[in-house]
């Protein structure tokens, strides 16, 4: 039975290479492909480069500090600089929106810096060539460019009639003309997933995680089952035009509404209905609620007013003077612990309205498969805003334990007379600053793609049942006419 | 004849929907660029209130010491946003109309972010720039491309070449009622876009007016290029969507990549490396190799005693300066490496109309990246003059009492832009003539 479905396939395959227009077209996507891998490479290679050298050199700076009060280290701090990840050559995703340099001091949660965008003239606006970008957006037109007339031309030039005639059935064709288009895409999906192969996994010195093989075999597996949905719309589109224009001017507008106008539209709306904070409410929100608990730059805040009575009451002395160890460090760790807290309160409550606001774009999924596979291929490309919030956390972490590391150091060996962070009678030994780990950037597992992502796995099984369940229902319903 | 042809053209429904569509995105993209402006509008209200606040609880706190002080302020710079910049938002949703910094070290705070959702931006925003440079080309290929083929491939265009005395004054009509239409169209949106942004009827207006026309005129002239082929309907709405993917998502992607990766900016790391280091070094170091320098740039604060034994803000406003002083060569190479970026691309727009009347409309709406360059620059004068005011009174003690704080209301650059009427219109109108004169010519054979 399979046999029918190959030839008509192979008949299709024939027939497309004998088009010279698809010739032009696979060749010049071909070579945008080439410029795509080419400058995906290179730009991954330069960023990693700059900034792997500006955090040894930060690094450098901060060991080289002289012996110093621990609390002048404290706001000495030190930098993070986001690298890219290597499947990044292959999906850019939201890179050059985010950001890449954060400074880590203590008492205050900096901004992460320095996007692409922020330097971009406005060209960015228009895209970037990426590997992902020719398989999500040129290839589905090609697809389209193909199948407009898979069906709709036998039927105008009375051939399809016949073969229905002859005993084929709508199936049958169905089938096979979508194997034709697909065998006839994968002349440019197979080299183009053996170049990716080689830019992610042949550049890293041969030592590519089972984390990252697992994430690649992913994205070929999707990238797969999303051309394929183009393929099965192409030819069930043509199978129901009267003429093979009515088929290409529909293909072309489902083309436009998936890949230009959906998108945008259901990130407008979702922006428009869930508003951001100013900057300025949002941190004067956070000073109010640190004001409430407990202000360590406030002289008469009764929270640490409290606290030292009890700490006075407890060692059973009448100033901060006679405590055994350095009270001003003490303040400083507990102001930074509930600045922290409140400052990671009013932040995820932040990023929950990020999240409503994209709502919208990730449920729009189930209408556009575009969508599933943009999100699924950032995430499986850690250059989506999961990976970068991951790189986030991990530098307010290390600030964090950073900041509370030279409060314990103070607290440890700076004698309560010291008269401030100044004071260069009351210093610590330079061998201290060593000891503070370098920042280290972990790689996020690729676990946290199916948690923030099963809203798109679960758009390309619906995908998939949808036009599986059309196939079935069309090859009943469809006429020759 | 031409009103036949017009009601032949309006009687139809896929015109009329296509029009519709047109207009209603249109409308919707000036309400979102309306959206833009009120938020940026709240934004810059919100900032004066908290302004207003933070400076009064300070100003409690601490209200013996003026040093201690404004070690906390904060003063905001707003880049006001005109009214037409909701017609192209351009950079203004990356790039932060509002600074608000302290008189320490300026290059540590000048670059810090907004609140921004990064998945906006990848998107885009469906601004009117957007609707006209994406959505208008559409229209125009889809009522043109098959103004001859149409009429071939249903048999009737034998009877139009034996009715008409002239084909290609026919075809022409035909061409230009369809243009008018849709041009009819923009211009509605357009003057809509007065009372629903708010858009004052001045040279900006009119040059935004005269960017689309122009624009709208380069694909009327590419879609009758390909008309003027005479070849099948479906290839010439092939090439038409192959030419309109090349100029709208291929060329300038490709123009991006190539200056994202001829053009990186290691300059920003450097710079903020180099003012950590220039202000936190000199806590270990003799006062005189902060003070030195400190009167060397500002000889007028020699009159000042710097107490050496003791912690004195002279000293400490000093080692801010430093960050600010060692790390100016890297600030200004990066400056001008943004500036290069900025010309390179302005170059490469010449030849791409997409991209030049992106560019055009972001200069117009001042949301361009070179109005945020000049904007930073309002905020380095802005910074020097809060350190001029502030530096004497510190370190004489000012009491902190006797200073007017309410006058402290966040303050407005006021960052002055021309339309360049040549280099806005020009290009766009030469590749207009260049490919019309080329259809003519194709034309004047049948």
């Amino acid at each position: 039975m399979m046999n029918s479905e190959i030839l008509v396939a192979k008949l299709f395959w024939k027939a497309a290479f004998k088009n010279k227009g698809v010739f032009l077209l696979t060749f010049f996507i071909g070579l945008l492909m080439v410029y795509a891998a080419y400058s995906g490479r290179k730009n991954f290679k330069t960023q990693n480069e700059i900034r792997a050298k500006y955090q040894s050199e930060a690094r450098k700076d901060w060991v080289d500090n002289p012996n110093k009060h621990p609390h002048r280290m404290a706001h000495y701090g030190h930098f993070a600089f986001r690298p890219k990840a290597p499947l990044s050559v292959f999906d850019f995703g939201m890179e050059s929106f985010l950001g890449n340099t954060i400074f880590l001091e203590a008492h205050k949660q900096n901004t992460v810096n320095f996007s692409e965008a922020s330097f971009s003239t406005g060209m960015l606006r228009f895209g970037e060539i990426s590997i992902a970008m020719i398989l999500q957006v040129l290839l589905p037109l090609l697809i389209f460019f193909l199948g407009f007339g898979a069906i709709a031309t036998e039927r105008q030039n009375g051939t399809l009639k016949m073969l229905l005639i002859q005993g084929l059935k709508w199936r049958t064709l169905i089938l096979g003309k979508s194997m034709g288009i697909i065998a006839v895409i994968m002349t440019l999906f197979i080299p183009i997933v053996l170049t990716t192969i080689f830019l992610c996994t042949g550049f890293q010195d041969m030592n590519t995680s089972t984390d990252e093989l697992l994430r690649l075999f992913f994205i070929i597996v999707f990238y797969f089952i999303y051309l394929v949905i183009f393929c099965v719309i192409a030819v069930l589109i043509s199978a129901i035009s009267k003429t093979s224009k009515t088929s290409l001017v529909s293909l072309i507008g489902i083309w436009l509404m998936f890949i230009i106008i959906i998108p945008r539209i259901s990130q407008a709306l979702g922006a428009s209905i869930y508003s951001i904070p100013s900057k300025a409410k949002f941190e004067s929100a956070i000073g109010e609620a640190i004001a409430k608990v407990g202000d360590s730059h406030n002289p008469d805040d009764p929270h640490y007013k409290a606290l030292k009575d009890s700490l006075l009451a407890v060692y059973n002395v009448d100033s901060v003077k006679q405590l055994p160890f350095n009270y001003s460090g003490y303040q400083m760790k507990e102001g930074e612990k509930i600045s922290t807290n409140i400052y990671n309160q009013h932040y995820s409550q932040l990023l929950d309205i990020y999240y409503k606001q994209n709502v919208f774009s990730r449920v729009i999924s189930f209408l556009n498969p575009f969508m599933a596979v943009k999100n699924l291929s950032m995430a499986l490309s850690s250059t989506d805003f999961s990976s970068f919030l991951n790189f986030q956390k991990q530098a307010e972490n290390y600030r964090y334990d950073l900041a509370q590391e030279m409060n314990n150091l103070q607290i440890k060996h700076i004698s309560n007379e010291a008269k401030g962070s100044s004071d260069k009678n009351h210093i610590l030994d330079k061998k201290h600053w060593e000891e503070v780990e370098e920042f280290k950037y972990k790689p996020t597992s690729i676990s946290l793609v199916f948690k923030s992502e099963w809203m798109s796995f679960a758009a390309f099984l619906f995908w998939i049942g949808l036009l599986v369940f059309l196939i079935h229902k069309f090859s009943k319903t469809l006429k020759a006419i | 004849m031409t009103h036949l042809a017009f009601y032949n053209l309006i009687r139809s429904n896929s015109v009329k929907i296509g029009l519709l569509f047109l207009f209603l995105t249109g409308v919707i993209s000036l309400f979102i660029g309306k959206q833009f402006i009120q938020k940026q509008k709240q934004n810059i209200a919100d900032t004066a209130i908290y302004q207003e606040e933070h400076i009064t609880q300070n100003v409690k706190f601490h209200k013996d010491d003026m040093g201690l002080l404004l070690y906390y302020l904060k003063f905001s710079l707003v880049n006001e946003v005109p009214a037409i910049s909701g017609l192209s938002i351009g950079q203004r949703d990356v790039n932060s109309s509002i600074k608000s910094v302290t008189i320490r070290g300026l290059e540590g705070q000048k670059h810090d972010t907004d609140l921004n959702n990064p998945y906006n931006s990848l998107l885009g925003s469906l601004d009117f720039s957007f609707v006209l440079i994406f959505l208008f080309p559409l229209l125009i290929i889809a009522f043109t491309y098959n103004i001859i083929s149409e009429e071939k491939e249903s048999g009737t265009w034998s009877m139009v070449a034996v009715q008409s005395k002239s084909l290609f004054k026919h075809i022409l009509k035909l061409f230009l009622i369809r243009i008018a239409l849709i041009l009819a169209v923009l211009l509605l949106i357009l003057f809509l876009a007065i009372p629903i942004l708010g858009i004052p009827i001045n040279v900006d207006f009119w040059a935004i007016i005269a960017t689309s026309v122009s624009y709208l005129l380069v694909w009327s002239g590419i879609c009758f290029w390909v008309v003027s082929l005479q070849r099948s309907s479906n290839f010439s709405a092939v090439v038409l969507l192959a030419v309109w993917i090349l100029l709208i998502i291929i060329l300038p992607a490709a123009a991006n990549n190539y200056l994202v990766n001829k053009y990186p900016v290691p300059e920003a790391l450097e710079t903020t490396l180099k003012q950590r280091k220039g202000y936190h070094e000199k806590w270990d170091m003799p006062k005189e190799a902060t003070m030195d320098k400190f009167f060397a740039h500002y000889p007028q604060y020699k009159k000042y005693p710097v107490p050496k034994d003791k912690f004195s803000w002279l000293w400490y406003y000093g080692m801010q300066q430093m960050s600010d002083d060692e790390s100016l060569e890297s600030s200004k190479t990066m400056k001008e490496k943004i500036k290069l970026r900025e010309k390179v691309s302005q170059a490469i727009s010449l030849v791409i109309p997409t991209m030049h009347a992106q560019l055009t409309f972001n200069q117009i709406a001042q949301s361009d990246l070179n109005n945020h360059i000049l904007f930073l620059d309002h905020l380095d004068k802005y910074h020097e003059e809060l350190r001029l005011y502030f530096y004497p009174k510190i370190f004489e003690n000012y009491p902190v009492k006797n200073e007017n704080w309410k006058e402290f209301k966040p303050k407005y650059a006021s960052i002055t832009h021309t339309v360049n009427w040549t280099n806005s219109i020009l290009p766009l109108i030469l590749i207009t003539v260049i490919i019309s004169l080329i259809s003519f010519f194709n034309l004047r054979r049948i």
